[in-house]
């Protein structure tokens, strides 16, 4: 789900980029910084504005002035049972890898319905119900968040398609493109 | 195990002395009726038979006629019929009900009222199931065929389809009744059952009621040849059969054993009979018993103990155990490979240890006898060896090659593991704990190398000996037996094996309530983050993805595969997970296994590692096989198969075999180490040559090691622009003589700082100087010299000299003053300030600001030399360059109009002298310069900033003749996007602002002409690489 959220962060310059422009950079470093990174339970998509650029404050030891920034960032945040659009990555007989945006999310063959099973002699291998399902690396999916798990600059989620109206996207470029996208 | 089942069964059968004769012609109408008479009609017979007139008696009657039911009926087989009831009794009662379609029914029914009396097999389900079907009968008597339904079971296909349907119609019936009436009956059904049947109901009676007294038979102890109390019993069984119906019929009741390895017991039947002669009388000529020895009477109030249970463990093929027995092998890991029929032996694979008569020959040598069982080192433990032992003892050994069976001093071997037969007394079957070391070693013995461990036997060898499941405060718990069933709670505290369980669920939700652990078992929902705390996967972290009973299967974070453990193992993983590491190794950790090996671990086990070594096999290695870690070098660099430089973190792919595509983890050598989350082989880690990949996304466009720390030659431009010169030192060459030579130098870096001398001879770099103070040649790098004048001891340029000036020329690199200016190179220095120059001379304001330049004696450029160089943009230095003729037709002609225009980063170049102009380069970062480098600057995109004047430069090198030492190369390249991008206009404007901005750096603001073209996306790796 996404969130406008307020937040603040501290960025440091270097003392050769002392000068009048500095706030501006200042704010280039933000944006290269947190834009697009995953701080443990959410990804920070764009900032929208900054604001409180406080006056810079020399560290002591390496001359860097920090500067504590307030801004404001889309930020999306994958919870349990929320049901995203991704695209799948890779597939194995243990089940399929998607990506959701930035996510990485994992179905897992017990999370597949049963009816749809995996093909290793079809090229790509892939999970099929040998009729209108086939799930391929490339495929759309829809999968509901079973559970999220964060690292270190990144997250993690286990997703099933085992409910009504999840698996494979039959048209996605048509039908729910822009919804993958929006996800993305 | 089996005996106790079987004493179990001998008793209950005995127990079952309270037939409900009015029950069993109540619910047996019909054909049921004519079965259960013609079963009951050797009961009959029994009844007349002389010893059964006793109340107590009868119930043996009933015990026996078990037996004797069948034989009647079944004529010939029921020999056979009757083993294979026994061990039906041993195992499920229902199993024997499907067995013996007649009979078995009846023994079906009593056992339910048995089971009154009888605590331990409570099967309850049955004796409601019964009253249910029989109470049906009464309440639709006409409306339903009232066949008893375990008979309709029994009799197969054809009566299966009756049942589903009456079972239909019954639901239907009760769907149809409303509430209250269904109420109605069933409170009649049970009412009345609970007062009517008394004692039968196991919950109600008291214990006390069921203990033998007095009036019961009593229970004999005879000595029997040990081991061979279950044949005895056979025997009696079989005598009973035998004597039935006639004069000599065995007077006993029951007769059982409670042998087994370990029990105090055995050696021992019991009979149970009203007199000892009966028992005497029934044992006699019997093998293996001896009732004429003194016969052991229990006493009444032992009797009960005499039933006590005990669970044994349970021997199964692939279960580990230990040996006790043969004392060369005595805590020996062993695997059961199969357990006799009688349980007292089991046969078992070990790895022998054979010393293949070594020993033997010691010791003759000695001259001394050997003697057997005398204690000495015992060998180690080897797999068999054919050759050794026919080395050793060709006679010894026969066998056969192809199974790789032999035999060898008597002793049986299969595929190198000895092979015997070995009581299981002898055996330790508890608390085995095989360790995965010990385990491996039966594994690695498999004919083709493949790894066969049995996960589920060693699971289950693991499982016994912790089978204490520990329940720690804040697990949520789920009771699955017992009356609480389905409650599901958080644990609030843990004492002993009850636990305090705060429940969530359900009805009783709120309330706290202690319940066993014996049924309980932890609950997870599917996406929980757990952990594994006990087992073969210890310690490892995932994600719960299926649950089904009490096994949960997971996909663990490290390795993203499967796994399957119980519940009981599994505790609530905080968020972030996971060890991964054994001892001071962890996942992805490059270690050296031998002076030459290197490896990738890429499995972390509870007691091995499965590491990934250089040459792409995996191999599983204890940590002490691993001599050392190998620390990762952040700054480890290969060359990828283009040349390009590749570092940790890199993205690469493969260009030859399978094009895997992964991010380097480790460089060693060179081979790299690159981890995917595509497959979930070796964890994601492979190993490759560097030569043979791809780079396809440095890491933060290479330049962006923040790990390094702030590389402050990157970040401030003025420390940067010599950086950038370093390398265009050697492109300077010159032809012919080197000028140099016999110029009188200063040393002005190294030890010989500041000692002037005489260039003697010089190579591209470096010069051989002939110090003036002492006579003494020395080498140093032609970077560290300056010039000066003979005469005057001025430093000079001595490169200038080409074009025609005097010795103390004005361009030339090395020229302090002139590299303080701020130009890398004569050309770009001069270029730099080529557009503002230009931009001026269409300017009023510039003109009327520079009004030197358009003099003629300016243009002629002699007074160049005499202005301060230092000066900035418009010094005499800039009107250096005015004077090339180059610059002249530049000035005029689109073309190097253009190239400047692009060059609207001169401006900042023209800043090099002031901060204020440099600002708008840094302050307006393009989105293409920032995507690569954080501070805005990177070489890059310094790089073109900077070097943007050099086409300028380009342009007059030519002209100016000597001046042509910038790498022509270097230039064009770096020139062409950029001067390419603008048209002529915006390449005005960006000249014409970069030209206005130069002395006020507020009014700098990035001109969007020059700016949007200016960082051209495809210059910016061009400079990475020529950097």
């Amino acid at each position: 789900m996404f969130f406008l959220r307020n937040m603040e962060r501290r960025v440091t310059l270097h003392p050769s980029f002392f000068c009048k422009d500095a706030h501006d950079l200042v704010i280039d470093n933000l944006l290269r910084d947190v834009e697009g990174s995953c701080s443990g339970n959410y990804y920070i998509i764009s900032i929208m504005d900054t604001f409180d650029i406080s006056e810079g404050r020399i560290l002591p030891g390496t001359g860097m002035a920090e500067f504590t920034v307030g801004y404001r960032a889309v930020v999306w945040r994958p919870f349990k049972g929320e049901t995203v659009d991704g695209i799948v990555v890779s597939v194995n007989p243990q089940g399929f890898f998607a990506q959701v945006g930035p996510l990485k999310l994992f179905v897992s063959s017990h999370l597949i319905p049963d009816d749809i099973r995996w093909d290793p002699n079809a090229t790509p291998a892939q999970f099929t119900n040998n009729e209108d399902i086939n799930i391929t690396p490339g495929s759309s999916v829809r999968v509901k968040i079973l559970g999220t798990r964060s690292e270190v600059g990144e997250m993690w989620a286990i997703g099933s398609i085992k409910e009504d109206y999840l698996g494979a996207l039959q048209d996605a470029s048509e039908t729910f493109g822009g919804a993958a996208l929006d996800e993305d | 195990m089996a005996s106790l089942d079987h004493n179990r069964s001998d008793e209950s059968d005995e127990e079952d002395f309270n037939p409900a004769p009015a029950d069993v012609s109540d619910e047996e109408p019909d054909q049921e009726s004519k079965d259960v008479k013609r079963a009951r009609s050797p009961d009959g017979e029994e009844a007349d038979a002389p010893d059964s007139n006793a109340q107590p008696l009868e119930e043996n009657d009933e015990d026996e006629e078990d037996e004797e039911d069948d034989a009647p009926a079944r004529g010939g087989d029921d020999d056979e019929e009757d083993d294979e009831e026994d061990e039906d009794d041993e195992d499920e009662d229902v199993q024997q009900v499907t067995h013996l379609e007649r009979s078995g029914h009846r023994r079906k029914r009593r056992r339910d009222k048995r089971n009154a009396f009888f605590d331990i097999e409570a099967e309850v389900d049955d004796e409601d199931e019964g009253e249910d079907d029989e109470k049906d009968g009464e309440e639709i008597e006409d409306f339903i065929d009232n066949a008893h339904p375990d008979d309709v079971a029994d009799s197969g296909g054809m009566e299966d389809d009756r049942r589903h349907r009456e079972l239909d119609r019954r639901r239907e019936m009760e769907q149809s009744l409303d509430a209250e009436k269904q109420a109605e009956i069933l409170r009649q059904r049970y009412g009345n059952r609970r007062s009517a049947k008394g004692l039968a109901d196991s919950a109600v009676t008291p214990k006390r009621l069921l203990l033998p007294s007095v009036d019961d038979p009593s229970i004999w102890g005879v000595r029997c040849k040990e081991g061979k109390e279950r044949e005895v019993v056979y025997s009696i069984q079989k005598r009973i059969e035998e004597r039935i119906g006639t004069k000599e019929e065995l007077a006993i009741t029951s007769a059982f054993e409670r042998g087994g390895v370990d029990s105090i017991m055995k050696g021992l039947i019991y009979v149970e009979a009203q007199r000892s002669t009966d028992v005497i009388k029934a044992l006699d000529g019997m093998l293996n018993v001896y009732p004429r020895t003194k016969m052991i009477l229990v006493e009444i109030k032992d009797m009960p103990e005499l039933f006590r249970v005990s669970k044994t463990p349970n021997l199964e093929p692939d279960a580990w155990v230990r040996l006790k027995k043969p004392a060369k092998h005595a805590g020996d890991l062993a695997q059961v490979i199969d357990v006799t029929e009688n349980g007292l032996e089991a046969r078992v694979r070990f790895i022998p240890r054979l010393d293949y008569g070594v020993r033997d020959e010691l010791i003759s040598n000695d001259g001394k006898r050997k003697r057997p069982g005398m204690p000495g080192p015992r060998p180690p433990q080897r797999l068999f060896s054919e050759v050794e032992a026919r080395r050793r003892h060709p006679r010894n050994i026969q066998g056969n090659p192809t199974t790789n069976t032999w035999t060898y001093m008597g002793e049986e071997f299969e595929r190198g593991f000895q092979v015997k037969d070995i009581k299981i007394q002898q055996l330790v079957v508890r608390d085995v704990a095989p360790s995965l070391e010990e385990v491996s070693r039966f594994t690695s013995g498999a004919e083709d190398g493949t790894e066969n461990l049995d996960l589920k036997a060693l699971a289950a060898s693991l499982k016994d000996n912790n089978n204490l499941v520990t329940y720690l405060p804040g697990d949520v718990i789920e009771v699955y037996a017992g009356e609480q069933k389905g409650v599901v709670g958080k644990a609030t505290n843990v004492q002993g094996d009850i636990v305090t369980i705060s429940v969530t669920e359900g009805d009783l939700a709120g309330q706290t309530i202690e319940v066993p652990t014996k049924g309980l078992r932890k609950r997870f929902s599917v996406g929980d983050h757990v952990k594994v705390i006990g087992g073969k996967f210890r310690d490892e972290v995932g994600t719960v993805v299926k649950i089904s009973e009490d096994r949960v299967t997971i996909l663990t974070d490290h390795t993203n595969t499967e796994v399957t453990v119980f519940s009981k193992d599994l505790r609530e993983a905080s968020d972030m997970g996971g060890q991964g590491s054994l001892g001071q190794y962890s996942l992805h950790d490059l270690v050296q296994l031998d002076p030459t090996t290197v490896g990738c671990v890429v499995k972390v086990d509870r007691e091995s590692l499965v590491v990934l070594d250089q040459h792409g096999a995996t191999r599983q290695v204890m940590p002490s096989q691993i001599s050392n870690k190998l620390p990762q070098r952040k700054t480890a660099v290969a060359a990828d198969r283009n040349g390009a430089e590749i570092r940790l973190d890199d993205v690469v792919k493969e260009a030859v075999g399978m094009q895997r595509q992964g991010k380097i983890i480790h460089i060693h050598r060179s081979y790299v180490f690159l981890h995917t989350n595509e497959t979930t082989e070796n964890s994601g880690v492979f190993v490759t040559k560097a030569s043979v990949v791809n780079t396809i996304a440095a890491k933060g466009g290479r330049l962006n090691n923040a790990s390094a720390g702030p590389d402050l030659t990157q970040m401030n431009p003025a420390l940067r622009r010599n950086t950038n010169e370093q390398p265009q030192k050697p492109v300077q060459k010159s032809f012919g003589k080197d000028r140099l030579i016999d110029q009188t130098v200063v040393v002005k870096k190294g030890s010989y700082k500041g000692l002037l001398g005489i260039v003697k001879d010089t190579t591209d770099t470096h010069a051989r100087v002939e110090l003036h103070t002492k006579s003494k040649i020395i080498t140093v790098d032609k970077n560290h010299l300056n010039v000066k004048d003979k005469k005057t001891g001025q430093t000079i340029d001595i490169n200038s000299r080409g074009r025609g000036g005097p010795p103390g020329g004005y361009s030339g690199s090395r020229v302090p003053g002139y590299q303080q200016s701020g130009g890398r190179t004569p050309m770009a220095n001069w270029g730099s300030r080529t557009p503002a120059l230009g931009g001026g001379s269409r300017t009023p304001a510039w003109k009327a600001d520079s009004g030197g330049s358009r003099t003629p004696a300016w243009a002629m450029g002699d007074g160049s030399r005499t202005v301060n160089p230092y000066d900035g943009s418009r010094t005499a230095y800039g009107g250096s360059g005015s004077r090339t003729p180059a610059w002249q037709p530049g000035g005029r002609t689109p073309a190097p109009g253009d190239a400047f225009g692009a060059g609207s980063r001169t401006p900042a170049y023209g800043g090099g002298d002031s901060w204020g102009s440099k600002t708008p380069a840094y302050s307006a970062p393009t989105p293409g310069v920032s995507a690569t480098d954080p501070w805005g600057y990177t070489p890059g995109a310094t790089g073109s900033a900077y070097d943007a004047p050099t086409p300028g430069a380009g342009l007059t090198a030519p002209s100016g003749g000597a001046l042509s030492a910038p790498t022509p190369g270097g230039y064009g390249s770096a020139a062409t996007p950029a001067a390419g991008a603008p048209t002529p206009a915006g390449a005005w404007q960006g000249g014409w602002g970069a030209a206005d901005t130069a002395p006020t750096p507020a009014a700098s603001a990035p001109t969007p002409g020059g700016y949007g073209v200016a960082p051209t996306p495809g210059a910016g790796p061009t400079y990475d690489d020529d950097d």
